[in-house]
């Protein structure tokens, strides 16, 4: 069974050298600027933004398409809804439905929004490893530490459940196919009787990952992890005059994108 | 062939309580492949064997050599890619081949992570329940089951199955594959991880199932308790049968054992190392080598 | 290739200012009391521990000493608190009491005591699967070495001399539910020895594993003595036992047997009792003895076998 939800893909490309904080704040940054700007003109220039670092990437067109297959379907229903519920002068009528030329470039504008946000989004998420990502987003919540937010500890909590995540999946595989063998059925009758049905699957699941947590916490207070020390990384973050540029040229496309 | 009815439950009479006499499989060139996202493993490749009623099958091979998905491919949780699996010389179009279908045990891995029930009697019937039989037949079964794997249901009945210990959950995951009356009891590396003494007790166990006329397929890693258990042998490498015959010490087993790669078992060693082997055939298990050898 | 316990470099020595606080002290008295060399690592006396809510002591009272080097193998069924010693040793367990329970030179009795000996005592626990918690493998086995601060250049040489010599250095970036059993514990030791440590305590670390894996694990195990790193391994299984310099053996928290290895065979009815997973040749000299032919001391092996009922016939 597939057993990765990261999409990551391995690689040694200028912007998977790139620094995660840097790259966090050129995507937040364009992310946030997409949606302030709302022509057609202003989204060609973050999509070619996007392209470019995809190019960059030298991410396999086949790997983007199956991270990014998942997410046409949310693309298209934006679609769908704005195309059919977005005010305008109708020129076609169905049943409850209006369509008008407004509604048509309402939908389209918004979903090659989101079209170009999964882009640039997963431009970051393709070049960056979970672990630096993670690693990144706790650095840039430093601050929140002031406020008693355990910034480090939250980061660590996130790559924990990350490296579980293909273990539960294949786990929850195996229980599935051991019920079944006891005659257990799933996905058939109404949503109780599926509810129910779950209750031999998620209880051993529960148990397992209870059992789990006890072990693990453990196994890490033998390898001297205490909550709120201060830790060193083996891949500490470094940030250099690649993302300087990185980030001078992101500015460089917001302003672009919001003149055009 | 078989002396059960047609109904499924067994009536044979050499049959202790609660085992059911048992069933024959044949696999007919299986292939199965796992559809991993990038790289499909063939996990299974023209497999062909057969297996009388009644007998036991040791199937061995390195790990990821295709035994677990074998177990799976015969239990029907996945179907193969090509070939096809008999069951009781059913071929999977006749009529009445759910039914055969419903009468093979597949016993997994660690099964003791699928307990799920708050209590350990309710655990064995959800079996026995899904299949749909009346309750006094289920509570029958519980009952049987329990004893057979030495949980009697009186005073483990009531238990909560995480408050016993690992080897009693080992038991009494076995149970809840038992009650469901298996013909056919396929086991998936049932010794692994558990302490010596309740792998002696399962294997008393599983010579218990046998001589009431299961047809067993033990799938492990451990020749010796293979050897102690097993009539037939199934040696599998990279999905594919390099083994497959009668497991016997003479020269077939021999050539089986050179196909396989395969240490011998123990007792076959020990009886050629001290010239018994021309004599007689290796004894089984070490009580038998040691009433030989008194 | 440096060994395993160099005591050169102080053990958890800390290379930034953050991570120090009230424990470097612990560490850096540790360093001064691992120049005493005659003194045991492990020397326990009496040590007690109750778990919360139970109704009997899990260890009632247990003596333990284990010289540098050593290699001691502790046996016992399952419940016969085994498990609980190896966490004791570890300092990741609070003892109920004990007349003296020093590890590495470190007081188990007191919090600071446990802390500074869980930088020196490595625990390796049975299941591989929880005992790993980074997304990759170079990551996992410097996981140890992040806690104590290490600077990443040193950190860095460290792990790669680790990789290496567990034979993990093709498989650094492997994810670990992509690995082997074997592999996972190969890990697994990995990252508990990247700290620098002066005793190793292994708690059943083959019982989930395959043969090929179970192999594996063993070898390393092996190695590791004969850089002459002090190893207590907890077990069951007799053939692991067969090299060990001692065998302890457990029952119900208290120490029935301590002493050498062909001492143990010697009582057939000892033996039995432990519910020891005994090799196959082991297992037909006790069926042997049951039937009135008893083979002492008890052979483990099949030539061992052969011999004695040569002897004996």
């Amino acid at each position: 069974m597939k057993a990765s939800i990261a999409q990551y893909y391995p690689g040694d490309s200028i912007v998977h050298r790139l620094d995660a904080r840097a790259k966090f704040v050129a995507v937040a940054t364009l992310a946030v600027a997409l949606f302030v700007r709302d022509s057609f003109a202003g989204l060609a220039v973050f999509a070619s933004a996007g392209v470019v670092a995809y190019g960059l990437s030298g991410v396999p067109v086949a790997w983007f398409w199956r991270a990014f297959r998942p997410l046409l379907w949310l693309i298209g229903l934006t679609f769908l809804t704005q195309l059919l519920f977005a005010p305008g002068e109708p020129f076609f009528s169905w049943w409850i439905f209006d369509f008008s030329w407004e509604g048509l470039q309402f939908a389209a504008f918004l979903s090659l929004r989101l079209l170009v946000l999964v882009l640039i989004g997963s431009v970051l998420t393709l070049t960056t490893a979970p672990l630096a990502l993670t690693d990144g987003l706790a650095w840039l919540g430093r601050p929140l530490r002031r406020l008693r937010v355990p910034t480090d500890e939250l980061a660590l909590m996130v790559t924990i459940a990350l490296r579980f995540i293909p273990t539960l999946l294949v786990e929850l595989d195996q229980i599935m196919r051991a019920q079944r063998a006891r005659g257990a059925e799933f996905g058939s009758g109404g949503p109780i009787r599926r509810a129910k049905a779950l209750v031999p699957v998620l209880t051993p699941l529960f148990v397992l990952s209870f059992r789990r947590a006890d072990e693990l916490a453990l196994a890490m207070e033998a390898r001297c992890y205490q909550p709120g020390i201060v830790r060193t990384r083996l891949h500490p973050l470094r940030a250099g005059m690649p993302d300087a540029v990185l980030l001078a040229v992101t500015a460089a496309i917001v302003v672009a994108g919001l003149l055009v | 062939m078989s002396a059960a009815s047609s109904d499924g439950r067994a009536v044979s009479s050499r049959s202790a309580p609660g085992i059911a006499a048992g069933m024959s499989v044949r696999c007919d060139g299986i292939g199965f492949s796992y559809a991993e996202a990038h790289t499909p493993i063939p996990a299974l490749r023209s497999v062909t064997f057969e297996l009388a009623a009644g007998r036991s099958l040791a199937l061995l091979g390195p790990s990821g050599s295709g035994k677990s998905t074998l177990l799976q491919v015969i239990k029907g949780l996945d179907t193969p890619e090509a070939g096809t699996v008999a069951l009781d010389g059913l071929r999977p179009d006749a009529p009445g081949y759910d039914a055969a279908r419903r009468e093979v045990g597949l016993v997994f891995q660690t099964p003791e992570l699928q307990l799920f029930a708050t209590s350990a009697r309710e655990d064995v019937a959800f079996g026995p329940r899904r299949l749909g039989r009346p309750e006094e037949e289920v509570q029958a079964a519980v009952e049987e089951a329990m004893e057979l794997v030495g949980l009697p249901p009186e005073v483990f009945g009531g238990r909560h199955p995480y408050a016993l210990s690992g080897g009693e959950q080992r038991r009494l995951a076995l149970a809840g594959v038992l009650a469901m009356r298996p013909r056919l009891l396929l086991l998936d590396e049932p010794f692994v991880s558990l302490d010596p003494a309740t792998r002696r007790e399962l294997v008393r166990i599983l010579v218990r199932l046998r001589s009431g006329g299961v047809t067993l397929v033990l799938a492990t890693h451990d020749v010796d308790l293979a050897w102690a258990l097993c009539d037939d042998l199934l040696v599998l490498d990279g999905g594919r049968v390099v083994a497959s015959g009668p497991w016997d010490a003479g020269e077939a087993g021999r050539a089986l054992r050179a196909a396989g790669r395969l240490r011998e078992p123990f007792l076959v060693e020990l009886w050629r190392r001290l010239g018994r082997d021309a004599a007689a055939a290796p004894p089984r298990t070490a009580a038998e080598a040691a009433e030989a050898l008194r | 290739m440096k060994p395993l316990h160099d005591s050169t470099t102080p053990p958890g020595t800390p290379d930034d200012e953050g991570a120090t606080g009230p424990r470097t002290a612990g560490a850096a008295s540790g360093a001064a009391s691992s120049a005493g060399a005659a003194a045991p690592v492990i020397d326990v006396r009496g040590l007690r521990f109750r778990y919360p809510g139970a109704e009997t002591d899990a260890l009632g009272g247990l003596d333990l000493s284990v010289e540098s080097a050593e290699f001691v193998a502790v046996v016992g069924a399952n419940g016969s608190g085994k498990s609980t010693l190896a966490r004791l040793l570890g300092g990741l367990e609070t003892p109920a009491g004990a007349m003296r329970a020093v590890a590495c030179g470190h007081d188990l009795l007191t919090d600071d005591g446990r802390m500074a000996a869980r930088r020196e005592v490595g625990v390796l626990f049975q299941n591989p699967e929880n005992q790993l918690v980074a997304e990759c493998v170079e990551d996992d086995v410097a996981f140890g070495l992040e806690n104590l601060a290490w600077a990443p250049e040193r950190m860095r040489a460290r792990v790669d001399e680790m990789l290496a010599r567990f034979g993990l250095t093709g498989l650094r970036d492997r994810e670990p539910h992509l690995l082997s059993g074997g592999q996972k514990q190969r890990t697994a030791l990995a990252g508990v020895l990247a700290v620098p440590r002066r005793v190793l305590v292994l708690d059943e670390p083959t019982a989930m594993l395959d043969p090929a894996g179970r192999g594996e694990v063993l070898e390393a195990v092996a190695a590791l003595r004969r850089d002459g790193l002090a190893v207590v391994f907890v077990t069951q299984e007799m053939d692991e036992v067969v090299g060990a310099d001692r065998v302890v053996a457990l029952e119900r928290g208290a120490v029935v047997y301590a002493g050498d290895v062909p001492g143990l065979f010697e009582d057939v009815g000892l033996v039995r009792r432990l519910g020891l997973g005994l090799p196959a040749a082991g297992e037909l000299a006790l069926e042997l003895a049951a039937l009135g032919r008893p083979l002492e001391p008890l052979p483990l092996t099949l030539d061992a076998l052969v011999a004695a009922l040569g002897a004996s016939g």
